[in-house]
């Protein structure tokens, strides 16, 4: 077995490394650490760690950003079942039921569930991974040019906007502005300055690092300043107790869906982490005889959310591996790290670097088990960390950031555009737009342009050739599909919110 | 039915107004490329063009639908700030007003030096002079503005510590700016707040100058210069 030799190299390669074993550790406490702190999420830690990747080697550097994926995503948990603060947005349905757990006392039950489902949902999904990454990356290969690339950014693009922010048109106007951020610079295939307005530092493009540190780092500390000075912001308590597991069994259906509507979502581009929780939360109610009985405190309820969210995070591996296209703000950061070690991520990696692969799967495997011990004997110290206020918290991850957007190129105008990033973030998100769309846009954006010059230069400018590419044109006109049922949503049906 | 809201109807005109005005610059480098028969801004336009179509579509829903969101999935989780700024009136135009104008202060810095420099054809060390006496006069602007908008000193804080840094210099800005931020989060107790910000500060730059060798901005303005070069040699 191929896959079981590559994977037991790649396990044997993470854990002979010294470093390799300390950036892993690192990475699990640091994602599991910030995912739970509320008004922090993995994405500032992913975005502060972005720059100091550079120090690693690319394997380092990509394995510790898909173990901060992993343990980040059941972080939150805690937070959502304990003090009702979801640690990110891919926790809040763990909030709807976990929460009432707490009122009722069930707490202990409920934080062990998450933990057991969070270890479940992200093992099963990595083992997935491992098996199906190599051969679509084989497949893609032969049947991925220019035009289906494009096509898939296209239909990628499309389904980020219908799910990121308040509303679709804002969820459109997040990606298209990511996109002209992305437009910044010398076009792809002339070479002829854009937008440059006489100034080198923009002649080079946008950087992405002050950019996604603005919108992730900056930005939130903004608007948890803001809820504390209005006096929103809720300090946690204190308190758990561990239970047993006999219970889980019970609910091997809701298991083994969640794992599937996990996988599904973290797959399609755009969707992610956050979707797949609401969805695998919102069948769980579907699905369910006695659906009333969600939100006052249904053990299903958790462990339908938290292994659906878990479940996303290898799927989420495979677009990124095998054709290099990055579905979610994690993954384009991931694209950023492959960048800054002069690589671009892609079907190629598999035989250029399947080191490199094999010990970010290992890696993964290996984090997604350990939230299973780690996250009965450290909750406690979590919860207990949880307790450092957040007006100390605030300028220890400014500077870090100042410290992150300096070093990339040492140019202090990195920082400016950083801190004007976050204020521009800040006031894009309260009016409801999505900031990982726009991430999503400016790092999408400019593969999108070159694959689609190239994509037009193949097809001699005839629109129709896309036609005569199956897999193109399918992704094509299930872009079209997905925005124009998004946009009669928008303006014709009712949707009821889950949970509300 | 008309649900309109003055807000909608400025995000509109904002989004329209950006989109004519980038599209008039794309005939900067409207070039053919011999190649690439859509040239360089044909792309540029598309997108522009779309930009324009969904502020439309934005505008036309709540038209129809007024401020309530049908609701996207991950919106339900990330909602809770727009509310609790519009139950502390932090979206009034009064507010979005100072808070902008006070945005501004830290562009003063960047440019007033300068002009002053070149109007007096002074020489560097006269330039250094000029950017104390410019960036006092920005901070007390600031500390005047602050009074009353704990939000948008926030805001503008950091982008003025940014502009500083070339040439005051991190060694120097960075505890002021860590104090700052803490006092405008909320904090009073200064023994405590000094500590941290110490602890803080002595935590950073070891691990990133004395580790890691990381070259953080010395500053060129005399003395803050002089600082941060001690400071440096302190720890290498």
């Amino acid at each position: 077995m191929n896959v079981i030799e590559n994977f037991l190299g790649g396990t044997y390669a993470l854990f002979s490394d010294p470093i390799g074993i300390l950036v892993f550790l690192g990475g699990v406490l640091g994602g599991m650490l910030f995912g739970a702190i509320p008004g922090v999420s993995m994405l500032t830690l992913a975005a502060i760690l972005l720059p100091f990747t550079a120090h690693l080697t690319a394997e380092h550097g990509i394995m510790l950003f898909s173990v901060i994926y992993c343990t980040g995503v059941y972080g939150g948990a805690i937070t959502a079942i304990l003090f009702n603060i979801p640690g990110a947005p891919e926790n809040a349905p763990t909030a709807f039921d976990g929460y009432p757990m707490t009122q009722k006392g069930q707490a202990g039950k409920a934080v062990g569930a998450a933990v057991m489902c969070s270890a479940i949902g992200g093992t099963v999904s990595a083992i997935i991974m491992m098996v199906a990454t190599a051969p679509i990356a084989n497949w893609a290969i032969s049947a991925f040019g220019p035009p289906e690339i494009f096509a898939l950014v296209f239909f990628g693009l499309a389904v980020a906007a219908s799910v990121g922010a308040k509303t679709f048109w804002k969820g459109w106007l997040s990606i298209l502005a990511g996109l002209l951020i992305s437009i910044v610079g010398l076009d792809p295939v002339g070479g002829i300055a854009r937008y440059d307005f006489g100034m080198p530092y923009l002649l080079a493009g946008i950087h992405f690092i002050p950019v996604i540190l603005g919108f992730f780092a900056v930005a939130e500390i903004f608007v948890q300043a803001e809820k504390k000075v209005t006096g929103a912001f809720k300090a946690p308590k204190v308190g758990v107790a561990f239970p047993s597991l006999s219970e889980l069994l019970a609910h091997k259906i809701a298991v083994v869906r969640s794992i599937f509507i996990g996988f599904f979502c973290g797959i399609l581009p755009g969707i992610g982490a956050t979707l797949a929780a609401f969805m695998g939360y919102n069948e769980a109610v579907r699905w369910s005889k006695k659906p009333e009985e969600f939100g006052t405190g249904k053990l299903e309820g958790v462990i339908s959310s938290e292994t659906a969210n878990n479940a996303a995070t290898g799927a989420a591996m495979i677009p990124l591996l095998a054709l290099g296209l990055p579905g979610g703000a994690l993954t384009a950061m991931m694209v950023g790290v492959f960048q800054m070690h002069d690589m671009e991520p892609g079907p190629l990696v598999f035989l250029t670097s399947a080191d490199l692969v094999w010990v970010v799967f290992a890696a993964m495997f290996f984090a997604n088990l350990s939230i299973l011990l780690i996250g009965y004997l450290e909750t406690r110290t979590i919860i207990n960390l949880l307790k450092v206020p957040f007006q100390f918290l605030a300028p220890l991850i400014l500077m870090l950031a100042t410290v992150g957007a300096y070093a990339v190129r040492g140019l202090s105008v990195d920082v400016v555009a950083m801190f004007v990033a976050g204020v521009v973030g800040f006031f894009l998100r309260r009016s409801g737009y999505s900031l990982p769309g726009i991430v999503l846009g400016l790092i999408l954006g400019g593969i999108g342009e070159q694959t689609f010059a190239q994509a037009m230069q193949m097809l001699h400018f005839e629109w129709t050739g896309f036609a005569g590419r199956p897999i193109a044109f399918v992704l094509i006109i299930a872009g079209f599909l997905t925005l124009f049922s998004s946009i009669y949503g928008a303006f014709f049906k009712k949707r009821k919110m889950p949970g509300a | 039915m008309n649900r309109l809201k003055t807000g909608h109807i400025v995000e509109f005109v904002l989004w329209v107004a950006f989109a004519a005005l980038l599209y008039s610059f794309t005939f900067d480098f409207d070039q053919e490329i011999e190649i690439y028969k859509f040239g360089a801004s044909a792309w540029p336009r598309v997108i522009l063009l779309l930009v324009v179509v969904a502020a439309t579509g934005q505008l036309l829903y709540h038209l129809k639908r007024g401020n309530g969101d049908s609701g996207t999935f991950a919106s339900a989780a990330d909602d809770e700030s727009g509310r609790t700024a519009a139950e502390q009136h932090h979206n009034t135009p009064r507010w979005y007003l100072a808070t902008f104008s006070m945005l501004f202060i830290p562009l003063v810095y960047v440019l007033v030096p300068e002009w002053i420099a070149a109007a007096l054809s002074m020489d560097k060390a006269g330039l250094g002079t000029i950017k104390i006496i410019v960036a006092l006069a920005a901070l007390i602007l600031f500390l005047f503005a602050a009074r009353g908008n704990p939000i948008g000193a926030m805001l503008t804080l950091p982008i003025l510590f940014a502009v500083g840094l070339q040439d005051f210099g991190f060694y120097a800005l960075a505890p002021v700016f860590m104090l700052g931020v803490m006092y405008l989060m909320g904090e009073r107790r200064s023994a405590r707040m000094l500590v941290i910000a110490a602890a803080t500060y002595s935590v950073l730059l070891f691990l990133f100058v004395s580790v890691l060798y990381v070259g953080l901005p010395t500053g060129n303005v005399h003395p803050f210069y002089d600082f941060g070069t001690a400071m440096v040699t302190l720890l290498q």
